[in-house]
């Protein structure tokens, strides 16, 4: 008896002895998850975290510099950053190219948390009432980052479960990968909500899927060498032809600080100054003094802008008005407004920026200067270098304002940003028409929709048939669509990708570029990778 | 009767001869004191040639009867040199008894136990108060900086509030925590850094254990060294009153070099730059912007230390009080310190209870470190102030005015630290003790924050403010066994131990106050959409068995056995339990007949050591499990109340895997000590390797859902030998020098960095880690981490010098050597080398002379063979960045225009000598009512000797991913080193 108690009072303290109590905290165990249907949103809520470094992250710079709309070029030791942002400019970019590796893992973070999540919501138990539906919009929102992924990288690796094995995995051609993207969509598309509101704001629909789709076809050729126009324009037509988005009045309240209304949007990425952080869009543009007309708070990082060759695509035609010592200039297309040029004026610049631009006063204390150089702060289009250290250059290039910001905000806007609406798909649309002989009036129509539009209503500047012609739908696209995330692609189908360009850009030698390499670090994690034809194999 | 008689004669014969004897007898009285004053209890006088002896009292004071015809008489005492003094007629003595250089007799602290000094089987250095530097002290461990062959102390810049960098034995991870565990009074300090809230006065002695053989007993946690923090305690005997205080005044070692406004015009004009603009530039000042954000800085420490104690009880209380303006302009620390320490002996010495007490609080006043920057953008032509009074207003890229930020700027933190422990041992039988022991750690730190709408920035006023805790409890049964028989002796030590760690912090920030005036303390009062509020919290726990047996046989050869059995719950499922045993040995060769008639050699000691260790700082707590997190919030504007709700998402690849790194180390040793203990040192040669280092690798996204996973994969080595000496070169009655030194040489370098996570190959190498920074910079990573280099190896390319004009490619005039020695002006294109910036050795050089009551103390330290990369020079030092950001005058003279880039004309020799401190002290002997007055004054960092231009080539290394980069821009700011001077005073009395 003594012996039991001993031997029992022993291997009692032997285990609370030995016990190593874990408490968690802050972070919740997996499996003490995915209990309400609350907790299941909350769950599936960061399958479109990822989104919010598309429009304005790495993917942005990818998708626009190496097209023709957009530059970074060197302001000194400014932007020089290891020539990155030259090398995208003149297509020279590399395996390690911040921007190249960077997309990447923004793109492909998305996928790996589709994976996780599918996998999860599909062995709860009981299961999600709507399990079909998040089922179908995951693998639409997943084949939308897939779409992303090939549409940049080609050759890339297809991973649809969670539990594959990651030893053996390596790239699945570009064709493959199309084939696949096709299949998903087409097989989940009827199943995602149709519904457009509130409650599916910023979440994939129907017709944002749709819209993948039609990017996919219109760029099949592209893609896989085999053409797809009547698919992409059917694809255009399911949006359209739903009669659940029309073309919001005013161009520039597409991207407006309060943007949620439009009724032309068809899948944005929210942001938020305080809890959606990202959308630094006027910061990079701005100059560091801007702070004093735009009120970006601290001023700006005089990074991105656009030069003479793709600003002439603009009518920059304007109404002026003379108030006091000031002349305002009211631009005929509100749509040139985006960009701001010439002089800088010490006053609240007003919304839309296509209206009421203060571009000239006889008040010479309301120049802004450069503070660092004491030069009048004034943007100009025409540059012939790429990088030079002259105080001048500072102020190369013309500024955006598409995403006008809220006055003392800094970085991270509040302004939600557009990845696809219903102008791009009429311009796709209508490309896909005339691509595939079949273009009609209808076509036509809603290429001057945009146009009436741009011109407040004024039906003198509408296309006629005549008009509808690739290159001017290119431009058209330019103009409507400039740093929306798609002059890469349409350059590369438009076929001026590989063209020698104004500032210092010489032609492509082949076309290996119109894909880029298989990141550098990526081959690190991975090193069954292959890389892309044409660069350096690892 | 007769024999009465004679009984009787001889009698009185005797008392006449004693007394006659007694008669020719001297009485010899005085007094023995240590260098300090202090009277030294129990020191023996022998009368020299005879056994005739006494020891003194408790004050030091003895008198004895020399027999006749004794000339001289021996002072001996365990830990002192011996000192023979010629008495020459002379009734009354003071002597000074110098301690010896190492005394084979000190206690030293080996964890879970003590041993003497010369049964030390492993690489312990012990270092006493008397060899602490004084001086104006943010952190104790500056008190033995340089002094412990084998630790790097280095101390980053001269802000109060930074915490010093402490490096044992070289770098030992690549993602975990580096620094050693620091144990005080037996206790482990939750946070190495929680150091800098214990006085420095209150500090009796430090123990470092450097070898793995001796650090092993404290398992998973014994990776990067322990430094074990004795503090001092009380005495029974008559109360005891000690003061220490010291005054000060810090100023600004060095300068940026800047152009003044004159200069900045000059150079302009020089630059091209048009006479319009630069009028437009220059607002009429000349303003040294160093200057403007510095100023002479004054502190004031006190501490008052009361001992005593009666019967079977003694204690110690010190209440401590610190003033320490920071250099920078409202920026400084405040301390106020309350410690206990007692100890009550029972029931016929056998239960012995020890308790003590400590809580500390610190106010602080943060720098901004963006200040630094504005300091080296800022025009010299612009003023501080307006005419009327007001900050002058700016604000451009990186540029505002960094006194206006600094003062109106509300950056303060709190801390307090509560420190209580209680330890109760019985003798059970003879030789055997049982103990229990229980201890509780609290660390609160609440900070707060507000930055007001700055003059010419027009940012929205914010505020926040942060309370965090660290608090850990830990108990332990310990069972201690000694015995001795025959030549054989042993001791046994067994410990059970629970130690539970919690952090947990929150903190909330508003934005858009109406009223300035309410700082941070109306967060509410804000835009309530701005306002953040967020916590966290973790806990984990950690359970040890440990045991140690030691043997010697005849203090001739000894063994010291330890096995630590550790359980951790961060570490996985799969490897819940580590096992961390060690073995040591040494030989007492002075012990062997052999030696022992060799007089001259008083020690002569060779050890050897092999053990295993962890590190367990780079998991966090929850690393190996699957856990969501939360993520970014998402927009549902379907719900009107609650539009922004909280996602949650995977925050990790749980490794289930995961363990310590484990380090295993082999050490050899000699000590030795000669010419009755003048000189002595040590010498220790040792060679680690770490495997199952820990480290952060890539993997594929998907099939995982975040791009990295922490594992146990690659490897690294350390080697190194040291070297330490110390002796008493001249010792007379009046004068004397003594001196000591070290000198430390180790490699780190990284041997592997790949392996597998369950079947999938992993793999890093080349891993960029440290970045050149400044305006125009963008991902240019210039240090690695690649195998078969140190860590932090740079890879540069090789500098050819400047071209005529400035390359369109490259928008600079630099040019570099191309791999067929031709010349490029694209760096892309360069010839790239690596480069091992870490130094070939590292030393410190003490010297003290003493005459009379006068002690003059110098301390040398320095670094050979290390290299920084000059970034601050790099950005700086360049005519482009005129007008609009100022110059130093090195850019005026190198010629280099454009673009800055990183190639190897940037790594510059940074090695260097610092006269480290500089102490004249007098010592007043016999002063009425007191025991001890000591005054002195110190000067610390009076010159350095260095080729390296930057500002100072003592940098932060080895603790961030930018080590050996020198850097002054992006909140990466060096904060000026101080030059102080102090005056200061010890007094104690009975």
């Amino acid at each position: 008896m003594y012996k039991m108690i001993c031997l029992l009072a022993a291997s009692v303290l032997m285990h609370s002895c030995t016990k190593l109590d874990q408490n968690v905290y802050s972070v919740v165990p997996n499996q003490n998850f995915w209990n309400t249907p609350e907790q299941i949103a909350a769950g599936v809520a960061p399958a479109y975290a990822s989104l919010t470094n598309i429009p304005d992250g790495d993917y942005h710079d990818l998708a626009e510099i190496p097209g023709d709309d957009m530059i970074v070029p060197a302001r000194g030791a400014d932007w020089l950053a290891a020539g990155q942002w030259i090398e995208l400019w003149q297509h020279k970019w590399t395996a390690t190219t911040a921007q190249v590796q960077a997309a990447w893992s923004d793109i492909y973070s998305g996928i790996g948390k589709i994976n996780f999540i599918l996998s999860i919501v599909n062995n709860l138990n009981p299961a999600p009432s709507n399990l079909s539906n998040i089922n179908a919009e995951l693998k639409v929102l997943r084949a939308t980052y897939y779409y992303w992924a090939m549409d940049l990288y080609g050759n890339i690796p297809l991973v649809t479960s969670f539990e594959t094995d990651a030893s053996k995995l390596t790239n699945t051609a570009r064709k493959d990968v199309f084939t696949f993207i096709e299949k998903e969509l087409k097989d989940n598309i009827q199943l995602v909500s149709a519904d457009v509101s509130k409650s599916t704001y910023g979440r994939m629909t129907r017709y944002g899927g749709f819209c993948t789709l039609a990017k996919l076809y219109l760029n099949a050729q592209t893609y896989t060498g085999a053409a797809r126009w009547q698919d992409a324009a059917d694809a255009c037509d399911s949006v359209i032809l739903s009669g659940k988005y029309s073309l919001q009045s005013n161009y520039f309240d597409n991207f407006a600080v309060s943007n949620d209304n439009s009724v032309e949007n068809i899948f944005v990425v929210p942001f938020d100054r305080n809890y959606i952080s990202g959308n630094n869009f006027q910061m990079e543009t701005m100059h560091y003094n801007n702070d004093q007309n735009y009120g970006v708070a601290g001023g700006g990082w005089n990074g991105y802008c656009t030069n003479a060759e793709f600003y002439s695509n603009f009518d920059t035609s304007s109404v002026y008005v003379v108030k006091g010592n000031n002349t305002y200039r009211t631009y005929n297309d509100a749509r040139a407004g985006q960009f701001i040029i010439g002089q800088q004026y010490a006053e609240a610049a007003t919304y839309p920026p296509n209206t009421n631009v203060l571009s000239s006063s006889t008040d010479a204390s309301l120049k802004i200067k450069d503070a660092q150089t004491g030069m009048d702060l004034s943007f100009y289009p025409d540059f012939d270098l790429i990088s030079s250290p002259d105080a001048k250059f500072r102020l190369a290039g013309l500024r955006s304002v598409k995403y006008f910001p809220e006055r003392g905000v800094a970085y991270n806007q509040s302004n939600d940003m557009v990845i696809y609406r219903l102008a791009d798909v009429y311009l796709m649309r209508a490309e896909a028409a005339v691509r595939g002989g079949t273009a009609t009036s209808k076509d036509l129509g809603y290429v001057n929709t945009i146009r009436e539009r741009a011109y407040s209503g004024d039906k003198t500047h509408d296309w006629t048939m005549g008009d509808l012609t690739l290159g001017n739908l290119y431009k058209e696209r330019g103009r409507e669509l400039a740093w929306e995330n798609f002059r890469r692609q349409d350059a590369i189908r438009f076929g001026t990708f590989g063209q020698a360009r104004k500032p210092q850009k010489d032609a492509d030698a082949d076309d290996h570029w119109q894909i880029f390499p298989i990141p550098a670090n990526q081959h690190t994690a991975n090193p069954k990778l292959v890389q892309n034809p044409g660069y350096s194999p690892f | 009767m007769l024999t009465e008689k004679i009984k009787l004669t001889l009698c009185l014969l005797a008392v006449l001869l004693i007394s006659t004897m007694a008669f020719g007898q001297n009485r010899l009285t005085g007094r023995v004191i240590n260098e300090k004053g202090e009277g030294l209890p129990s020191v023996t006088i022998t009368a020299k040639g005879t056994n005739v002896n006494t020891l003194t009292d408790s004050s030091g004071n003895f008198g004895f009867n020399l027999p006749g015809g004794v000339r001289s008489i021996v002072i001996s005492s365990v830990g002192f040199t011996d000192q023979e003094i010629t008495i020459e007629g002379r009734m009354e003595l003071s002597v000074v008894l110098r301690e010896a250089a190492q005394s084979l007799n000190d206690v030293v602290v080996i964890g879970y136990g003590t041993v003497r000094r010369k049964d030390v089987t492993g690489a312990v250095a012990n270092i006493a108060s008397k060899e602490f530097s004084s001086g104006v002290i943010n952190n104790p461990m500056q008190q033995i900086q340089g002094k412990v062959a084998g630790l790097v102390i280095t101390q980053p810049g001269g802000d109060p509030n930074q915490n010093v960098v402490i490096r044992l034995r070289g770098q030992t991870s690549l993602t975990g925590g580096q620094t050693p565990l620091i144990v005080l009074d037996g206790i482990p300090l939750d946070d190495p850094n929680q150091l800098s809230s214990i006085p420095p006065a209150d500090i009796a002695s430090y123990d470092v254990l450097k070898d793995v053989s001796a650090t092993a007993i404290y398992g998973a946690r014994g990776a990067n060294g322990v430094i074990i923090v004795n503090t001092r305690k009380g005495s029974a005997g008559r109360t005891q009153v000690e003061y220490n205080g010291y005054v000060g005044v810090d100023k600004v070692a060095g300068n940026f070099g800047l152009l003044n406004a004159a200069e900045w015009k000059k150079a302009s004009q020089d630059a091209g730059v048009d006479a319009a603009t630069i009028a437009a530039l220059d607002h009429g000042a000349n303003t040294d912007w160093l200057k403007a954000i510095t100023r002479n800085a004054v502190s004031h420490s006190h501490n008052v230390g009361i001992s005593g104690g009666s019967g079977g009880f003694n204690y110690r209380a010190s209440a401590n009080y610190l003033n320490q303006e920071g250099l920078v302009i409202n920026s400084g620390k405040e301390q106020l310190g309350l410690r206990f320490i007692g100890q009550q002996k029972a029931l016929d010495n056998k239960l012995d209870i020890n308790v003590s007490l400590a809580y500390t609080q610190n106010n602080r006043k943060y720098v901004d470190y963006n200040m630094f920057d504005y300091v080296n953008t800022t025009p010299p032509t612009y003023p501080v102030y307006n005419p009327n009074g007001s900050y002058y207003a700016y604000s451009g890229y990186d540029q505002q005015n960094p006194v206006a930020r600094q003062m109106l700027q509300t950056n303060n933190g709190k801390d307090y630290l509560t420190q209580l422990f209680a330890r109760i041992d019985y003798e059970l039988v003879k030789s055997l003790k049982v103990g229990v022991l229980g201890s509780i750690s609290h660390f609160n730190l609440q900070t707060k924050f507000f930055q007001p709408t700055l003059p010419g920035v027009g940012n929205l006023n914010n505020a926040n403010q942060t309370n965090g805790n660290v608090d850990s409890k830990k108990g332990d049964i310990h069972i201690n066994y000694t015995t001795e028989f025959g030549k054989h002796s042993i001791g046994l030590t067994g410990v059970y131990e629970y130690n539970q760690f919690v952090n947990n912090s929150f903190s909330a920030a508003g934005q858009g106050f109406l009223v300035e005036d309410l700082g941070g303390d109306f967060l509410g009062g804000g835009n309530p959409a701005y306002n953040v509020i967020n916590s966290y919290k973790d806990q984990y726990t950690l359970i040890s068995f440990l045991g140690r047996a030691t043997y010697n046989y005849d203090q001739r050869y000894y063994l010291t056995v330890s096995v630590r059995r550790d359980g951790s719950s961060k570490f996985g499922v799969n490897n819940r339990w580590g096992n961390f045993p060690s073995a040591s040995a040494a030989w007492r060769l002075k012990n062997e007949s052999f030696l022992s008639d060799v007089d001259w050699l008083n020690e002569l000691k060779l050890n050897i050591g092999y053990g295993v260790v962890g590190n367990q700082d780079a998991i966090g707590p929850y690393n190996t499990l699957l856990t969501l997190a939360g993520g970014t919030r998402y927009y549902d504007p379907s719900n009107s109340t609650y539009p922004y709700p909280q996602s949650y998402s995977p925050n990790q690849n749980a490794n289930p895997d995961l363990r310590w790194e484990q380090r295993t180390g082999r050490n050899i040793g000699v000590e030795f000590s000669m010419f009755k203990n003048r000189f002595g040192g040590s010498i220790n040669a040792f060679n680690d390797k770490t495997d199952r280092l820990l480290f952060t690798y890539a993997v594929p996204v998907p099939p995982f859902f975040v791009p990295t996973i922490l594992a146990n994969v690659g490897t690294l080595t350390n080697k190194g030998l040291e070297i330490q000496l110390n002796g008493n070169i001249i010792s007379t009655k009046d004068f004397s020098w003594s001196a000591n030194g070290q000198i430390t040489f180790v490699k780190t370098k990284v041997t592997g960095l790949s392996g597998s996570y369950r079947g999938t190959p992993i793999a890093s190498d080349m891993v960029p880690v440290g970045y050149a920074l400044g305006r125009g910079y963008q991902d240019n990573p210039i240090t690695y981490l690649k195998v078969g280099y140190t860590p932090y190896v740079f890879n540069l390319a090789k500098y050819a010098g400047v071209g005529d004009t400035i390359a369109s490619s490259s928008n600079s005039n630099q040019l570099y050597y191309t791999k067929d020695e031709k010349t490029t002006p694209n760096i892309s294109d360069a010839q790239k080398n690596y480069y091992d910036p870490t130094p070939d050795f590292t030393y410190g050089l003490n010297n003290t002379f003493s005459y009379k009551e006068w002690t003059l103390n110098f301390f040398l330290r320095g670094v050979y063979g290390q290299k920084l990369f000059d970034n601050y020079n790099n950005v700086t030092s360049n005519v482009s960045r005129l007008p609009g950001n100022n110059i130093t005058k090195e850019g005026l003279t190198n010629h280099i225009r454009g673009s800055q880039t990183p190639s190897d004309f940037w790594l510059r020799n940074a090695s260097y000598l610092r006269l480290d401190n500089l102490t004249l002290a007098y010592t007043f002997k016999k002063l009425k009512g007191l025991q001890n007055l000591r005054v002195y004054v110190t000067g610390t960092n009076l010159f350095v000797l260095t080729p390296y231009k930057g500002m100072d080539p003592e940098i932060k290394t080895g603790n961030s991913n930018q080590s050996y980069i020198d850097l002054n821009v992006y909140g990466s700011a060096f904060y000026p080193r101080s030059r102080s001077a102090i005056l200061g005073v010890n007094v104690s009395f009975k």
